[in-house]
Parts: C-alpha cells; sequence; structure tokens
C-alpha cells in the first residue's frame, strides 16, 4: 500500500477536500481521490487484493479478490480496487456483506482450483499473499476433483529469476511492471483463457536494470530469484532494514539474514527515494560478501615472496610504522563508499595526529545544490526535467531514472539541453556526468532558469558524506607532498581508481583498505582488509542530501575500519570513538545541524532546503565544440569489485554497444544494430549502434569496458 | 412482417456498387444529416429510440449523448464500429457489410457527423474475408468523393480471431496494439475509449440502420416494432430449420413465427426442442416457450434477450448436456485469462459437463455446476465469463431431467445421434505448447 509520508515531495497545496463514506458502517472522511482499498485500510478494514498495485498505474481489477457490495451502483458486487471514494458511498466488505464473503471465497476457490499444493518446498510460503487471504476468506476445502492445469517448471526467465506458471494466479503485476514502470517491455502475458502463460518477449533471457521487482511484486511464488531460491524458510530469517550502499540513490532495503549469512535483498519503500524499487545491482550484487578473493587477514609485503598474512595486533604496528615514517607526507585517496564515520575518524587521525591534509577525495558537492534540495519523488511532479551532463542517468542513479520515466508518463516534457527547457512553472535539473562540478554548473542553471530543484549526480554512494566528514575533521590546507612517503588507499573504487594507481606509482609506500584481493595485491605494501556495506553501522548521505543509516546485516570476516582506526588514532593520541553513534554525534554538530544517530530513523527525512541561494552568477564553460563527436565514456551499472563477484549478474553487463542520438544517426545513415567503427586518432572499436532517444545530437555514448583507448573527440563510419 | 430498412432493396441490386446505390437515395441521409446541426441528428436519433444491435440494446442517441462536447474534452472523438461479429449463432452483420456496404458507410458518416468524429475505426473479425474485399472495394469507390466523405477517413482493421476483442472495451485495447483485454469500467467509453479520448463504440447493424431513421424521419420509423423495441432487426435463423439465413423482421414478430414461417418449419418434420434466442450467450428457450414476441420486454419477461439475433433451433435429438459442453468449450477457449472467475470457472465447467456426458459425474456434482455457475455470474470482469455460465445454467435449469438422466443412468441418452455437429461448430482447439527455452 502506498502510504504517503508527512513531508513528501508535493509543494505545499490547497488542503485537499474530503469526502465522506462509510465502509461496514464505520464513517470514515479520506481525501477525494482516496481508491476504496486504501479508504477501508483508513477505517481499519481491510478489502483483500492481490492484482492491485497502485504503483503499477490504474488499477486493473483482474483478480477479483476485493470484491465488495457497494451503493450506489449495480446490484451486483464491485471490484472496490477500481472505484475510488465518494461522498455517501455505502461499502460493505466481506466483514458485513454475505454476498461480498461469497465473492471472495468464490475468487480463492477458483484461483486455487489448478494452483499447486506445493506450499512445503515453495519459496514463497510462509510469506505468501494466497495463503494468508485463503486462510482468512477462502474456503476450508476443495471441490475440485479434476487433475489440476501443468505447465514445464520453473523455467529460467533470465539467470536471476525462475519461473513456475503453476503457481502463477495471473495478476499480471509483472507485465505491467514491465510495461508501465520499468517500460522494458519485455515481460508479456501469452496464450489466453486458462491456458494463459507469462512470458519474456520472444523467449529472450530478461534483460533489463530492474527485472528483480517482479519477484517481489508477485503474490505467489510464481516468480523467485535463483539466488533465494530453497535457501531459507520464513521463519528462520531476519530482515534487517538498512540502506543500499552502490549508488548515491540511497535505496532503503530490508537485508534478510539467515545464520548469519545474507541471503536476500529486499526493498524497503521509501516514498520520497525508491518508491520500493530496486535495481538489480542493489538486490542482487550481495554475493560480493562471499567472493572467493575475499580478504580476511591483514596482508604484509614481503619481498619475493608476494605476500603474508598477519595478525591484526601486527598489522596496527606496521600500519603506526608506515605513518610515523611518512613524516606527514602522506596521501590519502579516499573512495567515497566509507560511511561518514570511517571516513570521519581516518580524517582525525590523519589530519588532527599527523597534520597531513591531503586527499584525493571523491568529487567535492557544491552547497549550492543545498537551496534547490528537493525529495527524488519531486522528479515525479516536474512538468519539465532537463537532463544534462550526456551521462546515462540509467547506468549512475538506476531509480533516477524510474522517477523520469514516471515523470514521462505524468505529462512531463524531458529535454537533454538547457536552451530546450523554456518556459517551464515547474522545471526540474538533473546534471549526470563528466565537467559538472560537483553540482556547481546545475545549481546555476537552476538560479538562471529558475527552476524548481536540481539534482547531481556523483559518482559513488557516499560521495557528499564522505566530503563532509573529511572537512569536518580539520580547517587546514592541503600540502602537496612530493615525493609521497605514504599513499592510503581507503576502499575499492579507490583501488580501481586510474589516477590512484598513477599516484601508487609516484608513492614510496602504499597502504590498501580492500575487500578483495585482486585489487590489493601487486601494489600495496600493507593491505588491511575492508568491509562492506552491509557489514557496517553507520551513516550514509545519498545525493539528495538525505543522511540515511546503515546497520550491520551480517558480522563482517575482518573488524570494522572504525574499530581499528580508533585503537590506531589511539597510538598518535587523537581520540576516536569505535562506536559510529559517537562518531557521528561530533561530524553532526560540525556537518548535519546536530541530529543524533537514533534521530535518522528508519525512513529518513529530507533536511529542508537552505535559504541562502547561491552566488547566481551564470554558468561558466561555455561547451567547447569538439570537431568531431564528442564521447561520454560512462562506468556501467553492472560493473565494478560487487558485480564482477556475483556470477548471476554476469548476463547484464552491457552489450558493445554504441549509442548515438537519432539525429546523428540520421545524418550517418546508421541504424539500431548497424555495425559501426568508432575512430579517434589513432585507435577505433568496432560497435553495434544503438539509437537513443534521450541523447543530445554530437554526443555518443560507450561504456567504458568496450570504448578501449578511444579520445574524447570520436567519428562514426559504418 | 418482412418490412426491410437494413437489407432493402439489396435483393434486386447490387448495392456494393456506389452508382446502384445512388440510385435508390443512397447517402441521401447524409446530405440530410450534413444539413443539420450534430445535436440534432443526436436527438433525432433519440427520438427513433434506437437500440444497439451488438447484443446489449442500449439506446444509440443516449449513448452518442455522453459524448462531451469540445470544450469539455479537448481530445479527438472517435467513431469506432465494432464489426467483429464473432458470437456462434450470429452472422447478420457479414451480411449487411457484405449486400449494403454503402448504407453501412453512410450511416458511419452520419454518425461521425452526429458525434463530431473525424476519424472511423472499423474493427471487422478477421475471419470475414468477404465482407472486407467488399468493404475495401466501397471505400475505394468513395475515394475522390469528398462530398460524401467531407474529410473524415474510415479505416478498416482487421482482428486476429479472438472472440472477446468484440467486447468494446476489449476491442479498443486491440485496436491500439495492445493484448485484447476488457477494460475495467468506469470510465466508459464515451468520457475515455481510443486512445483515452471520447469514443462512441456501435454494431454494424446500428450504423447501417441510422440513414434510415434518418431518410424517414424518426417518427416514422418509431412506427415500426413493439415499445421498447422499435424498428426491425436482423435476425440470423440457423440450426434445425428448412431455410436457414438472414431475416429482416419488425421487432415483436414471435419466434414461432421467426422458426416455423421464416425458417420454414423444423427439418424432416422433427418435434422442436428448444431455441437459443440471441446467439450463444443467451437463456435458452424450451419448446413450449416459443409463443413470444422477439422483442427487448417480451423475451425479458422470460430472463432471456434477442442478444447479437442469432436464433439457433434445435430439434428433439440434442443433447443439452453436449450442448452445454459446445457453448462452454467455446467459452473457455475464448476467456480472455484477465479475471479470475471467467479464466478458471469456464475450465472448470467444461470438466464436470465432460464428466457428466460420460457418465461418470455424481449427483454432487450436478449441484456443483450450478454452484460453478453462480460463482462466475456477477463476479467477471465484462460479460464474457458471466454469459458462460448463464445459459449453461439455463441448460440445467430447462432441461434438469435430461442432466439427471445422464447421472442416474451413468451414460448419455443420446450419444452419437445427437445431430450438434451441423448446429454449432465445434471449437478447434489450438494446442499451445509454446514453453519458453531461456539459455540460463
Amino acid at each position: 500500500m502506498s502510504v504517503q509520508p508527512k513531508g513528501s515531495g508535493q509543494t505545499p497545496s490547497a488542503v485537499r477536500p474530503t469526502v465522506k463514506l462509510t465502509i461496514d458502517g464505520v464513517q470514515v472522511e479520506v481525501p477525494k481521490g482516496t481508491g476504496l482499498v486504501e479508504a477501508a485500510l483508513a477505517a481499519g478494514i481491510e478489502i483483500p487484493v492481490f492484482c492491485y498495485e497502485p504503483r503499477l498505474g490504474a488499477p486493473v481489477g483482474a483478480c477479483r479478490m476485493c470484491l465488495c457490495e457497494i451503493t450506489p451502483g449495480p446490484p451486483k458486487p464491485q471490484a472496490a480496487c477500481t472505484l475510488q471514494a465518494a461522498d455517501g458511498m455505502e461499502v460493505r466488505t466481506a466483514l458485513t456483506s454475505a454476498v461480498a464473503a461469497e465473492a471472495q471465497n468464490a475468487t480463492l476457490e477458483f484461483i486455487l482450483v489448478n494452483h499447486p499444493l506445493d506450499c512445503p518446498v515453495c519459496d514463497k510460503g510462509g510469506e505468501c499473499p494466497l495463503q494468508d487471504l485463503t486462510f482468512r476468506y477462502g474456503p476450508g476445502d476443495t471441490r475440485m476433483t479434476f487433475p489440476k492445469r501443468t505447465f514445464d517448471k520453473p523455467i529460467p526467465i533470465s539467470p536471476l529469476i525462475a519461473l513456475d506458471r503453476e503457481r502463477c494466479i495471473l495478476c499480471y503485476r509483472c507485465t505491467r511492471f514491465s510495461e508501465q514502470v520499468a517500460e522494458d517491455g519485455q515481460l508479456v502475458a501469452v496464450n489466453r483463457g486458462s491456458q494463459t502463460q507469462i512470458a519474456t518477449f520472444e523467449d529472450e533471457p530478461y534483460r533489463a536494470p530492474f527485472t528483480g521487482n517482479v519477484v517481489e511484486l508477485c503474490p505467489v511464488g510464481a516468480l523467485t530469484s535463483t539466488t533465494y531460491r530453497f535457501e531459507a524458510r520464513p521463519w528462520e530469517i531476519q530482515d534487517v532494514p538498512s540502506v543500499c550502499g552502490l549508488c548515491p540513490v540511497g535505496c532503503n532495503v530490508n537485508v534478510t539474514t539467515r545464520e548469519g549469512k545474507v541471503k536476500r535483498i529486499l526493498s524497503r519503500n521509501h516514498p520520497e527515494v525508491d518508491q520500493g524499487w530496486l535495481c538489480d545491482k542493489g538486490r542482487f550484487a550481495y554475493r560480493h560478501l562471499n567472493a572467493e578473493d575475499r580478504l580476511r587477514d591483514p596482508l604484509l609485503r614481503v619481498r619475493r615472496r608476494g605476500f603474508e598474512e598477519i595478525s591484526w595486533e601486527r598489522a596496527l604496528d606496521e600500519a603506526e610504522q608506515l605513518l610515523r615514517a611518512a613524516h606527514g607526507r602522506v596521501v590519502t585517496a579516499l573512495s567515497g563508499s566509507e560511511t561518514v564515520e570511517q571516513a570521519y575518524a581516518l580524517a582525525k587521525l590523519l589530519r588532527r595526529g599527523l597534520d597531513s591534509h591531503t586527499a584525493v577525495l571523491p568529487e567535492e558537492i557544491s552547497d549550492a545544490l543545498d537551496s534547490l534540495r528537493l525529495p527524488l519523488s519531486a522528479i515525479a511532479d516536474a512538468d519539465a526535467i532537463a537532463l544534462l551532463g550526456d551521462a546515462p542517468v540509467v547506468e549512475r542513479a538506476p531509480i533516477v531514472e524510474l522517477w523520469i520515466k514516471q515523470a514521462k508518463r505524468n505529462g512531463a516534457r524531458v529535454v537533454t539541453s538547457i536552451g530546450e527547457l523554456g518556459e517551464a512553472a515547474n522545471a526540474i535539473l538533473v546534471w549526470c556526468g563528466p565537467d559538472g562540478d560537483g553540482g556547481a554548473r546545475v545549481a546555476a542553471l537552476a538560479e538562471s532558469t529558475g527552476a524548481r530543484g536540481a539534482f547531481y549526480l556523483p559518482e559513488t554512494a557516499n560521495t557528499r558524506g564522505v566530503c563532509d566528514a573529511w572537512a569536518a575533521a580539520a580547517d587546514a590546507e592541503a600540502a602537496n607532498p612530493d615525493p609521497i612517503a605514504l599513499l592510503i588507499v581507503s576502499g575499492d573504487e579507490a583501488a580501481a581508481n586510474p589516477a590512484v594507481r598513477a599516484l601508487a606509482e609516484q608513492a614510496e609506500r602504499v597502504l590498501v583498505i580492500s575487500m578483495f584481493h585482486g585489487l590489493a595485491g601487486g601494489w600495496a605494501d600493507l593491505v588491511l582488509p575492508g568491509t562492506s556495506y552491509l557489514e557496517r553501522d553507520g551513516t550514509y548521505v545519498n545525493l539528495e542530501g538525505r543522511v540515511q543509516r546503515l546497520r550491520r546485516t551480517v558480522i563482517p570476516p575482518a573488524p570494522d575500519e572504525l574499530v581499528w582506526i580508533s585503537r590506531l588514532a589511539e597510538r598518535f593520541g587523537v581520540e576516536v570513538s569505535p562506536y559510529p553513534s559517537a562518531v557521528f554525534e561530533e561530524v553532526s554538530a560540525i556537518a548535519f545541524g546536530g541530529i543524533l544517530l537514533g534521530a535518522v530513523g528508519e525512513l529518513a527525512e529530507l533536511p529542508p532546503a537552505t535559504d541562502d541561494k547561491g552566488s547566481g552568477q551564470t554558468p561558466s564553460g561555455s561547451d567547447p565544440e569538439p570537431s568531431g563527436l564528442q564521447l561520454i565514456r560512462y562506468r556501467p551499472l553492472f560493473s565494478g569489485p560487487a558485480v564482477e563477484r556475483t556470477p548471476e549478474l554476469q548476463f547484464q553487463r552491457p552489450l558493445a554497444e554504441v549509442e548515438l542520438s537519432r539525429h546523428d544517426a540520421t545524418d550517418r545513415r546508421i541504424r539500431n544494430g548497424d555495425e559501426v567503427t568508432v575512430r579517434s586518432n589513432g585507435t577505433s572499436v568496432t560497435l553495434r549502434a544503438r539509437i537513443s532517444e534521450d541523447l543530445r545530437a554530437g554526443i555518443v555514448r560507450i561504456a567504458d569496458e568496450h570504448a578501449g583507448d578511444l579520445q574524447p573527440s570520436v567519428e562514426l563510419a559504418t | 412482417m418482412a418490412t426491410e430498412l437494413v437489407l432493402a432493396d439489396a435483393r434486386d441490386r447490387d448495392l456494393t456498387k456506389l452508382a446502384e446505390y445512388e440510385e435508390v437515395a443512397g447517402y441521401t441521409a447524409l446530405a440530410k444529416a450534413r444539413g443539420m446541426e450534430p445535436q440534432a441528428v443526436i436527438d433525432e436519433v433519440v427520438a427513433s429510440e434506437l437500440r444497439g444491435r451488438g447484443g446489449a440494446f442500449f439506446p444509440a442517441g443516449r449513448k452518442w449523448a455522453f459524448i462531451p462536447k469540445p470544450d469539455q474534452n479537448p481530445n479527438p472523438h472517435y467513431l469506432v464500429v465494432n464489426a467483429d461479429e464473432s458470437e456462434p449463432g450470429s452472422f447478420k452483420d457479414n451480411e449487411i457489410m457484405a449486400t449494403v456496404p454503402h448504407r453501412f458507410i453512410e450511416g458511419c458518416l452520419i454518425t461521425a457527423h452526429a458525434v463530431e468524429a473525424r476519424q472511423v475505426f472499423v474493427y471487422i473479425r478477421g475471419e470475414y474475408t468477404g465482407p472486407y474485399e467488399v468493404l475495401v472495394a466501397a471505400l475505394e469507390e468513395l475515394k475522390g468523393r469528398d462530398d460524401l466523405l467531407s474529410g473524415v477517413t474510415i479505416v478498416l482493421h482487421r482482428g486476429a480471431g479472438a472472440y472477446i476483442c468484440g467486447e468494446e472495451t476489449a476491442l479498443l485495447e486491440s485496436l491500439e496494439g495492445k493484448r485484447g483485454q476488457p477494460r475495467t469500467k468506469p470510465p466508459f467509453p464515451a468520457v475515455e475509449g481510443l486512445y483515452r479520448s471520447p469514443t462512441v463504440v456501435n454494431n454494424v447493424e446500428t450504423m447501417a440502420t441510422v440513414p434510415q431513421i434518418i431518410r424517414v424521419g424518426a417518427a416514422e420509423y418509431a412506427k415500426l416494432g413493439v415499445p421498447d423495441s422499435r424498428g426491425t432487426r436482423v435476425v440470423s435463423i440457423s440450426g434445425h430449420v428448412q431455410r436457414p439465413g438472414n431475416y429482416e423482421i419488425e421487432n415483436g414478430t414471435s419466434v414461432r413465427s421467426l422458426i416455423y414461417d421464416l425458417g420454414g418449419g423444423i427439418t424432416g418434420d422433427r418435434a422442436l426442442k428448444a431455441v437459443i434466442p440471441g446467439g450463444s450467450s443467451t437463456v435458452i428457450l424450451r419448446y413450449d416457450e416459443i409463443d413470444v414476441g422477439y422483442d427487448f420486454n417480451s423475451l425479458l419477461a422470460l430472463k432471456t434477450a434477442m442478444g447479437s439475433a442469432g436464433v439457433v433451433v434445435l430439434d428433439d435429438r440434442c443433447c443439452m448436456v453436449q450442448l452445454g459442453i459446445r457453448i462452454s468449450e467455446f467459452y473457455e477457449h475464448e476467456s480472455c485469462g484477465k479475471c479470475t472467475p471467467c479464466r478458471e470457472g469456464t475450465r472448470w465447467m467444461t470438466q464436470i459437463l465432460r464428466r457428466l456426458e460420460a457418465g461418470d459425474a455424481e449427483q454432487h456434482e450436478l449441484d456443483l455446476l450450478l454452484d460453478v455457475c453462480d460463482r462466475i455470474n456477477g463476479k467477471c470482469l465484462c460479460p464474457l465469463g458471466e454469459t458462460a455460465a448463464i445459459a449453461v445454467a439455463s441448460y440445467v435449469d430447462k432441461f434438469r431431467g435430461e442432466f439427471q438422466q445422464h447421472v442416474d443412468e451413468g451414460a448419455c441418452p443420446f450419444g452419437d445421434s445427437s445431430p450438434l455437429h451441423n448446429v454449432l461448430a465445434p471449437v478447434a482447439m489450438h494446442t499451445h505448447s509454446p514453453v519458453a527455452t531461456v539459455p540460463a
């Protein structure tokens, strides 16, 4: 059920008119336009549903589970889910109406005549709406004496999802999600009547960024994830509320654990952030926790023999020695995936304890954005959206793409340059791509166009939080040490960053904090095992500027970074608490207005937009006119250390494609699927063409892993 | 009795030709209507008491009046003609389109004027290749006759073999290129129809009647027929009669007269057992219920309807359980699969009926059949499943003894001698086994 949170993205509008109706004799007053299912909920009454799901668009009234007696109306039971509350309406559910009770009982009998009784081995068993509603409204026995309808099963519709057509009750939630939310159009119903089946279009694998949501939407065990199948029973699992740490959206999640292992990740609907949707990376990449090359013990470089596993006590001694020997000539490369607390602890140790202020930070986010701050859900209500920066939104912050699609369905105009924005009362700018100056450019553009809000999509999950934490620890200028005595590489994004790798060449010593052997080996003198976002307590600040709470869902195989940083800091006379709540309190006093960790809550609120407008300066940077086409290389959604360590996600990795605009395709007579050669001086790659309607003329996009050594200016030839 | 309006002059002339049609004052009603305000045309049709000929019998003029005026809804208006005639027993629209295509088109153009639509979509049953060719030729002849078309475009769209696409909202979905499944109502098509715009959906015969109403005037037209069922009706008579075919009758003519006068009586001079009055979805009439007027009120008194005017005559050798299977199989096969009671219920009905026919059913299963029908009826998203349940339940209701006999004797008393094969064609069940094979 969608429950509007307080302070949702809506502009405070005039108070909505209300209507009064009675449901089972209970009088309720609800805002006009409220659906009967929600109106009944307001009266504390359940109208049972299977197909109804307001996030999927207009109700379809297919399953007939919600039949109620409703006056005024025709003299037969009505599908309550398709109706809105109206003044004077009288609704009688199964509680008070024999007609409604009979209708709901009939619906369940019909659903069950062909539903297999394999509940004991069904993953949904125990958390199944069909079981629950049968218990409450259904027949106690069966009158079906014929063989049940059978289909081949289970069918893998992708490496991630298995389809059991016998269990399917044809509520069409999955196909509606595919068609009307993700708009990938890949899940369809085929055949007719009792032979109707869910299928992928042309039986191709369901390959799209958001496929896993259909598993969660399925009200029975028809769509199950291959990673969770037969892994647990619902009564042996625990769900831990946390936040996804794989992109700057920060989707709210429930992490299902069993016996100390993560078994699956479910959405935890934050109506302003994610609306209960997750991308497949956020849902499935937890498998990286148990990767084969996961580091469990600290490693010390031993000449010729490579690495030697050492104890944590020894590791701290070695780290202390490295730090002391560097005499302050330390550079720290941060990932942007550290928690606020870890980043602050590290900063405090280095900046206060060693007077080492030099850091390679994830891109610093401009304060100018704070006066344009809106919840992501505000995108859905925009009249016009300018998508700037030219990089694909779905690859960097996938849920933002869903909000934009929703806005389009609501009638918003979406343009790809500020010039096309024109007059719009309620415009929102989104910057995704290079040269954004940490959001300063998009903020300035918003000021100059009068846009209502602006979003800047950073590359990593906690870019904002890490920068805030680093800044909060001290107030001193960085001096660029030359030579670098010690390079500290914090986390896997930093370790995978070519610029950081280049710095390592100049550094005398390198200390790496990493989860995986593959990223640490070869260049580090000391390796300290890292932890995952699923193993930490602490906070992340998402792209909106919302401070959200991470919870430790499972015990990591190595101590949390905060714990050993705290102990190392002690050796330098710097006091750092090993407890995230205490560290947060310290940072918060400086950076987050003094809120306490406990106040962040499970559905974090967005701080209000600040009043002080930016300098109002018109953005610098007229785009340089490249001679040919401008190449945007991007890091694809399905890439990175976590994805690489999740075998089931490999089929989602980007195709060898070059994306180009309709205009450029027409100019060059290139059609979708054509093989084209992309050239820049001296180098070329051959890729399949994909024409994108959301791309500016003059821009082509290629995923990093397919772009080879291409330079920013390219030409295309068939 | 044989008062012909819709099929008038088609016996003596080839009215598929524009010139011939114009010789019998064709398209003069269009000129007359265009000389009237759209609202005046609607008023005229309201006054004629014309009701929709597709099956639901909804007053046509009132339906048109529901269309919001352009100042209330700026979207374009559409006229969609339901030519997806697929009801077992009905084949009247086929003949109308094949023999009087221009009268049908004239009706479309008048209606388009009345509801201020510039686009007309004719959704024609895919299997109707003959009428389709005729309409294509007729529209070809109209090219260049802008005096008649006046800028209105008429698009023929062929269905792909789904009975459900005769349900108006499923038809609209299909026309939009989507899976043909009914929409939940409200909103009704008049408010949100094709492409979410105001849309009138009318039957072929309704359209072909409109020119005659405009030509003779509502008052004159309404003199024909009986209260609540004015004018004429093209009736498809089939089954065990001497002269099956389409006949245009004045509403109110007795069912007996349809069978014995127009149809020429039962073949082989056998006795009448039952008659399905309005296509497969209507409640059956027993041999002793045929002294009833073929009109809305008279048939309503017997809890049945004219439906889509498919009169199916059954002689005394017919097995009602076999008839039930035939009908139930059809609806099971044609159920779209969207709503639960229809999708699951029609399949279950067929299973029980087959067991009854085989003589394997126990007493409680006869009651179960009625209970399943009852649990479908009134619970579905659209009328498809409901009419299946109503029709089959009526066979049990009116021939309970025969159903009981199947249980008591453990066998069908008629067996293979029941001559249903030449009454309603059996459903050629498709075999579906499109198992997805996806590389893991």
